[in-house]
């Protein structure tokens, strides 16, 4: 069952006075519990391919369907809503709200869906254990290391139990170990909770921890490979 | 150089600097329009006191301000016809009166009111009244039975032009003389008060009235615009013997009005500190941002060897460059709403009983004080660069390893 | 604590020095509108009883027209009908009966034209003042039949003392000559110069007598338990006079309608103190509105992130404005407490303004003022200053609804 479909998107960007054309028609689809890679050099697109899926940028043409559900026609609020509900985001600098604690910043999720504050609390700290960071729920982002960070983010990102998470760059503002680490970490929760993991990477180590690796090159897909376990 | 510098270090960021010109345009503005309208207000209550019948100076038989009795009064004008025509500036004019309290009545009315007797052509040229002001008729000086009184007086006798008024007042023998007299004309003047106060005959009937003769209870005078009372004043008392008279400005004679003066001086510069105390915390935090955006560029700029001196003064350079421009603009702002209002003024007759309970004009016109713009813009300038101090030598503080730390 | 508010209260101190100026910037405002409406309301309320105790009280019934032509002929013809009537009104506190006519009053030497006013002693004692006022002898009895009080300024120009003579001479009410020879009993000085220089006082009843009045009076002046209930009074006070038809030409005036130029006079005044005030508050808004820009804008990156994991717009909007109504209640909280304590300081010891105490004279104030904290004159500053600001605060926090989440996370 394909989680994501996309056809014949194009994005072409004002950069000052140039106009750069960031994607040329890619076509892609994502299957449930995939753990997937799109690489490329940087400007090939990938991060622009990743937004669009996401829902925070618009294709020029082209169709996205996230779960069934076409970007089309949802407005701001919907798309919002979409984002909440069915796409976890991991950002390369973390991007943890700085005045909330760890706990707090996976809470902070649920609170927008409505889920009741007893819940919440027991919620955020499983998580939290499940990435690592027992003992570390009152933790400001500031008192965080930042491998910690990421784990919070993905923390953040899968405890809504989205349909994908989408990581842009995860592990390039970590040093290898941290990063291998934190992959690991993901790698666990693809396989136990089934959370499927879009990365945007030019990081290899994320390369060779992918099971499908979609190379980027000027806004078209180059090669797609599937690999065999 | 360096002010080329700061401009544009100013408008790096034009939304921020735009707000913080705007909270000193609108402070400056008040500052200068409202110090003008309160100043027209303070110059039409002066303006008012002195054409009721004060002037610049009088002069009196000594005790009659205290007493004003037809007995303290001053008996050879002839003398002091002579000595004003020595002393006084070219361009003053004066004029002489009998002045008495005196009741009036007609067969329905009685009222307290004071029986001015004037030379009516000079008394023109010096007070309120006068034919421009009158409806009816003017006195004539050969008029023996003519009346002019205020129109609230006129009402509250139900009485009108044609009819009878009766004067009554104590005369040199200390008996109720009493006098018919035809109301003529009727004046209208800025304050209520003043038209149930005042009623004009001419000299010679209050002579006739009060048995007088060469008698005269004031001497009112105003002089030429670019003299000083006070000195001519002393002048005059100087040649008057001292035990039969004395001399007083209108800032002695109107001395409630002075107090206002004073307290209204006092008042203006408390409220342009108070508006500056307003703005002032937002240049401060607003220098303050605008440092701390560039503690990067300050700290680089520090390891290049530049002096913390020099970066003093380019962040005050940058407050005065804001506050010169605020400063600008909102005068500019002021001057033109003055000027809007300089033909028509602001109308308060809605409040016309509660102007005249405050003695003030029903029609204020805005008059500039070269002092109080002057106050006004200096207390900006100068705390506005003492305020912005703090956050000069803050950026003055940055050491280029914190400020490069500085994401 | 819900987790907005707490996000609102910790972002606010992320930049704890750019917070603390502007709180202080809102306090200055409100500590400043808190004091001074305090100021004036005390001044106000001072200048006001001074007149309602000195001579207008805070209700007249009167003859319709009487207070505009103050004319003899035109009376109230059964004051103890009247006094009937009000002894049965509620919040009625005390009343008394005046009747007044121009008159020339003479000493040995001098001659004044003067209001002659008749009291009843032993009620007007309840009503005004005066008693209180008096300065040199005493004040009139019950007993008292030729003699008079006399206001301080006008002793001074008669150049009379306790003991002295005057002669009174006027019109009676129906047009003969009224005149009297009355003894000054005592000097008043009520505060107010103008009523000081004009007035003498006799007893009612030689006042009914000299002027052949009969039975009637022009003013019966009552005073209330307070100024709030007046309105009430007069209600009633008039529906009561209307059940006899032979009332119809009475009327009721309030101290509004006696005094109008008080009441214009004080509107005027804080017509202009609010002028100002509104001047004040807007440049404060404009002075800490960069604050709240900022906030904003310095924080973009973040609401990016918010909407990308699924914030919507107004919820963002909505946390600013949490963000900034809190901030501004912590300057206003301050600005209240702290203004509040300077005014009762102050409406303790009160501030000495001798050095203009003849010109305050002239409105019934003596030399010191007291400052009167009220509700009213603890939050409507206050609560002018939260609404102007919060209007400020409203710009930035819309200006999110535009933002883009991609835009947002790439602005440093």
């Amino acid at each position: 069952m394909n989680i994501v479909e996309c056809t014949e998107i194009n994005k072409t960007y004002q950069q000052g006075k140039v106009e750069v054309q960031a994607l040329r028609g890619i076509s892609l689809n994502i299957k449930k519990g995939g753990f997937i890679a799109l690489a490329g050099p940087s400007g090939s697109g990938k991060t622009t391919l990743l937004n669009i899926i996401g829902g925070l940028d618009h294709a020029d043409s082209g169709t996205v369907n996230v779960d069934g559900q076409s970007f089309d026609k949802m407005n701001q609020s919907q798309l919002a809503n979409l984002r909440l509900h069915s796409i976890g985001f991991v950002f390369q600098s973390y991007n943890l709200i700085p005045v909330l604690s760890a706990a707090e910043n996976v809470e902070f999720v649920m609170l927008l869906q409505g889920i009741p504050a007893a819940e919440r609390q027991g919620r955020a700290r499983t998580i939290l254990d499940d990435v690592g960071l027992k003992d570390k729920y009152d933790r400001r982002p500031a008192e965080l290391s930042g491998g910690q960070q990421q784990r919070v983010a993905v923390a953040r990102a899968i405890v809504s139990n989205p349909s994908i998470v989408l990581a842009d760059e995860p592990t390039a503002n970590l040093d290898s170990k941290t990063g291998q680490g934190l992959l690991e970490m993901m790698k666990k929760m693809n396989v136990e909770k089934k959370v499927t993991f879009v990365f945007s990477t030019h990081d290899q180590m994320v390369m060779d921890y992918a099971r499908r690796l979609v190379l980027i090159h000027d806004g078209l897909i180059d090669n797609d490979l599937v690999k065999k376990n | 150089m360096h002010i080329h510098l700061a401009w544009r270090n100013i408008w790096r960021n034009p939304r921020r600097t735009t707000v913080i010109l705007t909270a000193v345009v609108i402070g400056i503005w008040s500052m200068v329009f409202l110090g003008a309208l309160m100043r027209g207000m303070m110059t039409g209550m002066i303006d008012n006191g002195i054409s009721t019948l004060t002037g610049d100076i009088q002069v009196h038989h000594k005790g009659y301000r205290n007493d004003p009795v037809i007995e303290n009064s001053m008996t050879n004008p002839s003398m002091l016809k002579k000595i004003l025509n020595d002393t006084l500036p070219n361009g003053s004019q004066w004029t002489a009166r009998i002045r008495v309290n005196a009741v009036a009545n007609n067969a329905r009315h009685y009222s307290g009111v004071t029986m001015v007797g004037i030379n009516p052509a000079q008394e023109a040229k010096i007070s309120f009244i006068g034919p421009e002001r009158i409806q009816g008729k003017y006195l004539d000086s050969m008029d023996h039975h003519g009346i002019v009184i205020g129109r609230e007086l006129l009402e509250k006798f139900e009485t009108r032009i044609g009819k009878k008024l009766v004067l009554m007042s104590q005369d040199t023998n200390q008996e109720i003389a009493s006098r018919a007299f035809k109301i003529i004309g009727i004046f209208t003047a800025e304050m209520k008060a003043t038209e149930k106060q005042f009623v004009f005959v001419t000299m010679s009937a209050a002579e006739k009235m009060l048995k007088l003769k060469n008698t005269i209870s004031e001497i009112s005078i105003i002089i030429p615009e670019n003299h000083n009372n006070s000195k001519i004043a002393s002048d005059i008392r100087e040649v008057l013997p001292p035990k039969d008279y004395e001399v007083h400005t209108w800032q002695e004679l109107l001395h409630i009005l002075t107090a206002y003066l004073e307290m209204f001086d006092q008042f203006m510069y408390i409220w342009f500190v108070v508006v500056f105390i307003a703005m002032g915390f937002g240049i401060v935090n607003t220098t303050l941002m605008a440092v701390y955006e560039r503690m990067r560029e300050f700290g680089l700029l520090k390891a290049l060897g530049m002096k913390p001196w020099w970066i003093v003064r380019s962040v005050i350079y940058e407050s005065f460059l804001l506050l010169i421009m605020g400063m600008a603009i909102g005068n500019l702002l002021a001057f033109a709403c003055i000027h809007a209002l300089s033909k028509n003024g602001i109308d308060l007759s809605y409040l016309a009983e509660g102007a005249d309970y405050f003695g003030i004009s029903r029609i204020i016109f805005p008059d500039i004080f070269f002092q109080d713009v002057l106050v006004a813009n200096l207390v900006v300038i100068v705390l506005g660069i003492i305020v912005s101090i703090y956050p000069a030598v803050r950026a003055a503080r940055f050491t280029p390893v914190e400020a490069l730390a500085h994401i | 604590m819900s987790i907005d508010i707490k996000m609102a209260w910790r972002n606010i101190w992320r930049n704890p020095r750019r917070t603390i100026i502007t709180i202080s910037a809102i306090a200055f405002a409100c500590l400043l509108l808190v004091f001074m409406l305090s100021f004036q309301f005390g001044s106000y309320e001072t200048m006001i009883n001074s007149s309602i105790k000195i001579h207008a009280g805070h209700l007249q019934i009167q003859a319709k027209e009487y207070q505009e032509k103050q004319n003899i002929r035109m009376v109230v013809p059964n004051p103890e009908e009247t006094g009937r009537i009000l002894d049965n009104v509620l919040y009625v506190e005390s009343y008394t009966y005046r009747a007044k006519a121009f008159s020339l009053v003479s000493s040995k030497n001098r001659t004044y034209g003067v209001m002659v006013i008749g009291i009843d002693p032993s009620r007007e004692k309840m009503v005004s003042t005066i008693k209180n006022s008096i300065r040199q002898g005493s004040y009139l009895s019950m007993e008292d039949k030729n003699q008079a009080i006399v206001g301080r300024l006008l002793a001074k120009n008669l150049g009379v003392l306790p003991g002295d003579e005057l002669t009174i001479m006027g019109q009676g009410r129906d047009g003969s000559i009224a005149a009297t020879v009355v003894s000054v009993k005592g000097i008043y000085a009520s505060g107010i110069d103008e009523f000081d220089r004009s007035s003498i006082q006799i007893p009612l009843t030689v006042f009914q007598d000299v002027y052949t009045m009969d039975n009637a009076v022009h003013e019966v002046v009552v005073i209330g338990d307070s100024l709030r209930n007046i309105s009430k009074i007069k209600k009633n006070v008039q529906g009561q006079l209307k059940k006899l038809k032979e009332n119809e030409f009475l009327t009721v005036l309030d101290w509004e309608e006696l005094m109008p130029g008080l009441r214009q006079g004080i509107e005027m005044d804080l017509t202009m103190g609010i002028v100002f005030y509104l001047l004040l508050i807007i440049v404060v808004a404009f002075s800490i509105l960069n604050t709240f820009l900022m906030a904003i804008f310095e924080r973009t990156k973040e609401f990016g992130v918010l909407m990308a994991i699924g914030t919507t717009p107004g919820r963002i909007t909505k946390l600013l404005l949490i963000e900034s109504i809190s901030l501004t209640m912590v300057g206003i909280i301050a600005g209240i407490f702290i203004g509040s304590l300077l005014t009762l300081f102050f409406q303790y010891h009160g501030i000495d303004l001798s050095g203009s105490s003849e010109l305050l004279a002239q409105y019934g104030i003596s030399g010191m003022i007291y400052p009167k904290l009220s509700l009213l004159s603890a939050l409507s500053g206050p609560f002018a200053v939260f609404f102007i600001t919060v209007l400020a605060a409203l710009y930035p926090a819309l200006k999110i609804r535009k933002l883009q989440p991609v835009e947002a996370m790439l602005h440093v």
